[in-house]
């Protein structure tokens, strides 16, 4: 296209045709003042302080909504344009209130930096101050709608980023205000408290919470959310050593300036009381405070005497979904080279294998096939498994933008009823643990029907033939019967994926964390491959994980099978490699997973456990036998920030650094890495994770040759193909390296194109039992995360979502009697829980469903150890319970 | 209306109704207001349900159908009774003593501004000036005027409605 010439201030400048005047000015070093202008929103004018005049005809146009047009002749500055302006600035702060001085935005408000700018001086018109009530229910957000210039980013921000359209403009003239329906206050609305709002209203109407007098911070600290796997870019305000503030990182980030409400006010764990401040060791069955020293000298001890007294293969590490790159790195390292074993795993054990034996076998690479950006261009969208509006709320947004802005449709599979099912052109409900039978029905239908990419399959794919035969007994009528789903509908799904240029598929712990998940999604893959969506730009899989570093923690070989990079530990080459860089002999047997070393513990095999950031006791299923096998041990070391559960039972205590008082990278779902950034000062005595590993190694006398965690990243990126190029050639860090490297790098023993693997559908062994007649479905929660170990702790979340609460369905609280908020104990057939009752229509009959992130009760404990054989991941997403009620009196 | 009876009033509405109107609308852009409209003129005003189910059905966010229905005067939000009163407090009105006949009003009807009697039977509103000053103080209720008014002669006055 031609550009076109425009003369801006007596310069003439080109931009390409569908510039506005502001985006022009803005190119070419010209400020023009704007309010309700955000570049990552749809320009409307309404502040109108971006007025330019076009000296050709005189008019005042609003140059954030004009476009440039060939021979136009604007001036930004004129007298005309000057006048205007400042009165534009005057009659805003006329019915402005006169609270500036005590107002917390301080001077961080535009209204007050462009009316100094301007030098508006003292006020001649009347003024006349609009009155509103403080809104300050809800712990993170206040609303003082007095200060309110009505720019409409809020409203905008509500609809067109995070799309959960919670605000409008209410009323009009005057008395205009955006608000919610009817306006009631934010805590009865749609709202999530996303904080996306707060980040962009230009005066005070929109402020934290308990922000008061904290005055204007200087320092602002980009960095990456601790919380889960999407991995967005947040920015801390700092001041004297505290944290005051989150907000979303700058807008050309992954996360395009959203955030969720954890992001945005769940940071406050790091200034806990709760903060381990110095290491603790277990003197006679009770904590005492000691020196590093001390603590340091008693581990190496333990360890050293476990080592030569029972071997190497006595002692185990479990590494940290919720640590950096580089401290997984240097955990895998420590395990394998200082300790001499392979008993090493992290606890995305948990939920991620399932991709990583899925996809890896099938495609060559263990995860994500594609980025969020790429996600808003699909046509058709597959969401399985997954309640990304509780677990990973940056891909909600994604989803919810391709429906709303761009017309894409989703096709969601879920029993339950959850934010995305209003955003749903089809919503599947399959019987629990039924996918696989969905999916496979949905691949034959596709192959009958010829809708299959057939110029893809037989060019780009391997092993199609085997697929026809072992699909052949998944008929419409056979998928129907066992999934409880129309033919009709998974007809039209089937046809609809197929049929789109360009699908996507999300799934989550809906697939991984039931029994014969692998399979599931291999089938997903099928799908996928069958309609050549795998390399797509709008197509591809999306497989989403829970935790910040879950998939670093496995790139960087905390496995017990892999080294760094998914080098398997069997492959005698790469094993060669290592060795010969580290200067050691590696291990030769095959280390235990997560699982296996509770076990193995409990049978008297592993006699010292080293633990970084993890919290078993809560995490893992069983949590009696967890208990009692890590009681059990002759040593437990903890590294956390708290004193978990699972640290009560440790002999030694090491106060680790949180994410903010450390350097490093986090990579997240998509395979990108974040940097982390540290700003503030660890609490206490705490130390980073990376350097406690490194001081025990000293103490073990097995020293790692590391001194600063720049030395550990270079080691990185020279051994771990995956993180070739993460530095760039100053040796900082590049923010998208990973997920190009990604998708050009195969790690499994993959010889040519990816490959079609059959999945076959078990149904499960036991019957249902009587006794335990409802299946109850563990569930990411907005407001808490992972065992609730930091959210619990972050104190606005805990004030709005203090309690755990069973949700079930109607009929199934009739059929028992129950009414809201009435106190349940859930029994399973190995342990029983409390919980408040909420009836729900979201959840079909026979269903209930408890979040996992309580630590008061935690919904792992009801399940019993039940491994997947092939990824010895515990099944944690269904079991069976039966509900009673708990009276008063009890 | 109260908490409990807005409750009440939701579980029992009749979704059908709204259903019903929406038929010629749906696939259409740019609709919402005669869609409003359409409500209004079956249920005599915006049943709060009814704008939620126009939201859902047309897949927006309910913020947005209340922002309309809010921008325009219009759309009342609360049931709006049989007869509607309107009393001029134009300046000429004012001069006059309209005052005393708006309060007397008030305390007959037993509603504020903007309200509806529990019977239902009238609405009470104030307009800036009905244009018949020449009878200050004066009133309406529904098409008919009545002038020269003093509170003693509110009472008679309703009794025809």
């Amino acid at each position: 296209m031609q550009p076109v010439t425009i003369t801006l201030n007596g310069r003439e400048v080109s931009g390409h045709p569908e510039m506005t005047i502001l985006e022009l000015a803005r190119e070419s070093g010209i400020t023009i003042p704007t309010i309700c202008n955000e570049p990552h929103l749809t320009s409307i004018g309404s502040c109108r302080l971006c007025l330019v005049e076009n000296e050709q005809n005189g008019a005042l146009l609003a140059s954030c909504v004009t476009p440039i047009v060939p021979g136009m002749v604007i001036n930004t500055e004129s007298p005309r344009v000057m006048e205007h302006r400042r009165m534009i600035v005057k009659l805003m702060l006329a019915s402005h209130p006169d609270s500036c001085l005590v107002c917390d935005k301080g001077n961080r408000c535009q209204l007050h930096q462009i009316a100094s700018d301007l030098g508006i001086g003292l006020l001649e018109l009347q003024r006349i101050p609009q009155t509103a009530a403080i809104e300050e229910v809800n712990p993170f957000i206040e609303r003082d709608m007095s200060k309110c210039i009505l720019c409409a980013k809020c409203v905008r921000a509500c609809q067109e980023l995070v799309v959960e359209g919670a605000l409008d403009y209410f009323q009009r003239g005057f008395i205009a205000r955006p608000a919610t329906l009817n306006n009631s206050p934010l805590e009865n609305s749609e709202c999530t408290f996303c904080g996306v709002c707060v980040a962009l209203c230009p005066t005070g109407s929109l402020m934290e919470k308990k922000r008061v007098y904290q005055g204007t911070t200087k320092n602002l600290v980009n960095t990456t959310c601790p919380y889960c796997g999407c991995g967005c870019s947040i920015s801390l305000e700092v001041k004297d050593n505290y944290i005051v503030a989150a907000r979303p990182g700058k807008v050309d980030t992954e996360n395009e300036g959203t955030l969720c409400v954890k992001g945005s006010y769940g940071f406050d764990f790091i200034h806990s009381p709760d903060r381990l401040k110095k290491p603790l060791v277990k003197v006679n069955g009770a904590f005492q405070e000691t020196s590093w020293e001390k603590a340091l000298e008693e581990t190496a001890e333990a360890l050293n005497l476990i080592k030569e007294q029972y071997g190497p293969d006595s002692l185990a590490v479990l590494g940290a979904v919720k640590c950096t790159n580089e401290e997984n790195y240097l955990l895998q390292k420590f395990a394998r080279t200082v300790l001499g074993t392979n008993n090493i795993d992290n606890s995305s054990r948990l939920y991620n294998p399932a991709t990583r034996l899925g996809l890896g076998t099938s495609i060559g690479f263990p995860g994500t096939t594609n980025c969020l950006e790429a996600l808003e261009q699909s046509e058709v969208i597959v969401a399985i498994g997954t309640d990304p509006a509780a677990s990973a709320p940056r891909v909600n947004y994604a989803i919810k933008r391709a429906v709303k802005l761009r017309g894409a449709k989703l096709i969601l599979i879920d029993p339950r009823r959850t934010k995305l099912s209003s955003f749903a052109h089809l919503w599947l409900r399959p019987k629990v643990g039924t996918d696989l039978v969905l999916l496979n029905s949905m691949s034959r239908l596709i192959i009958d029907e010829s809708l299959l990419d057939k110029e893809f399959v037989t060019r780009k794919t391997d092993n199609f033939d085997a697929l026809p035969g072992a699909l052949e007994k998944y008929s419409l009528e056979y998928a129907e019967t066992l999934t409880g789903i129309k033919k009709e509908e998974i007809h039209s799904a089937a046809r609809l994926y197929a049929l789109a240029d360009q699908a996507a598929i999300i799934y989550g712990t809906g697939i991984t964390q039931h029994p014969g998940g692998t399979a599931s999604v291999k089938a997903l893959f099928n799908l996928a491959l069958l309609t050549g969506n795998i390399w797509r730009n709008g197509g591809g899989i999306y497989a989403l994980q829970r935790d910040n570093n879950g998939q670093g923690a496995c790139d960087m070989g905390a496995l017990p099978d892999f080294l760094p990079g998914y080098q398997s530990t069997e492959d005698l080459q790469a094993k060669k490699k290592f060795e010969e860089h580290w200067g050691v002999s590696l291990p030769a047997n095959p280390g235990l997973t997560a699982l296996e070393i509770m076990e193995q513990i409990k049978a008297g095999k592993i006699k010292g456990l080293y633990i970084v950031g993890e919290n078993p006791v809560l995490s893992f299923p069983r949590s009696d036998f967890v208990t009692e096998a890590l009681s059990s041990l002759d040593f437990l070391a903890v590294q956390d920030l708290f004193l978990t559960e699972t640290a009560r039972l440790a002999g030694v205590v090491l106060p680790a650094a949180s994410f903010a008082e450390k350097e490093g990278t986090f990579t997240n779902f998509e395979g990108k890495t974040g940097r982390i950034r540290k700003a503030v000062a660890p609490a206490g005595e705490c130390l980073p994770d990376w350097e406690i590993i490194l001081r025990l190694a000293n103490k073990m006398e097995r020293p790692l040759p590391f001194s600063t965690i720049q030395q550990v990243m270079e080691e990185i990126e020279e051994l771990v193909p995956l993180y070739e190029g993460y530095l760039d050639s100053e040796g900082k860090y590049q923010n998208e390296w990973g997920f190009w490297k990604r998708r050009s790098h195969r790690w499994h023993s993959l010889k040519g194109f990816p490959r079609f693997s059959t999945a076959e559908y078990t149904p499960p062994e036991k019957k249902i039992n009587e006794d335990y007649p409802l299946t109850l479905l563990t569930e990411a929660v907005l407001y808490h995360f992972g065992t609730g170990t930091r959210s619990s702790r972050a104190w606005r979340l805990q004030q709005f979502s203090p309690r755990i609460f069973i949700r079930i369905n109607e009929a199934d609280a009739k059929k028992l009697g129950l009414s809201p908020l009435d106190k349940v104990r859930i029994i399973s057939p190995v342990a029983e829980l409390t919980a408040a009752v909420s009836i729900t229509g979201a959840l079909p009959e026979g269903i209930a469903s408890l979040p996992a992130s309580f630590p008061e009760a935690p919904a792992t404990r009801l399940f019993d150890i039940n491994l997947d054989t092939e990824t010895k991941t515990p099944s944690l997403k269904a079991c069976n319970v039966r509900i009673e009620r708990i009276d008063d009196h009890e | 209306m109260s908490e409990e009876t807005a409750k009440a009033a939701e579980k029992s509405f009749d979704y059908d109704r709204v259903e019903t109107l929406l038929q010629e609308f749906l696939h259409k852009k740019g609709v919402m207001v005669p869609i409003l409209q359409k409500i209004q003129a079956e249920f005599g005003y915006l049943p709060r349900p009814a704008m939620e189910y126009v939201a859902k059905r047309l897949r927006i966010p309910v913020s947005k159908v209340f922002g309309v229905a809010t921008f325009y005067a219009q759309f009342h939000l609360h049931p709006r009774g049989k007869n509607i009163v309107r009393v001029c407090r134009g300046t000429a009105c004012h001069v006059r003593g309209v005052s005393k006949v708006a309060e007397k009003m008030q305390e007959i009807l037993g509603v504020g501004v903007g309200q509806t009697t529990e019977d239902m039977n009238f609405t009470y509103e104030e307009v800036a000036c009905i244009g018949a000053c020449g009878l200050a103080p004066v009133m309406m209720i529904n098409d008919q005027t009545y002038g020269k008014l003093t509170p003693e002669k509110l009472k008679g006055i309703l009794k025809n409605y």
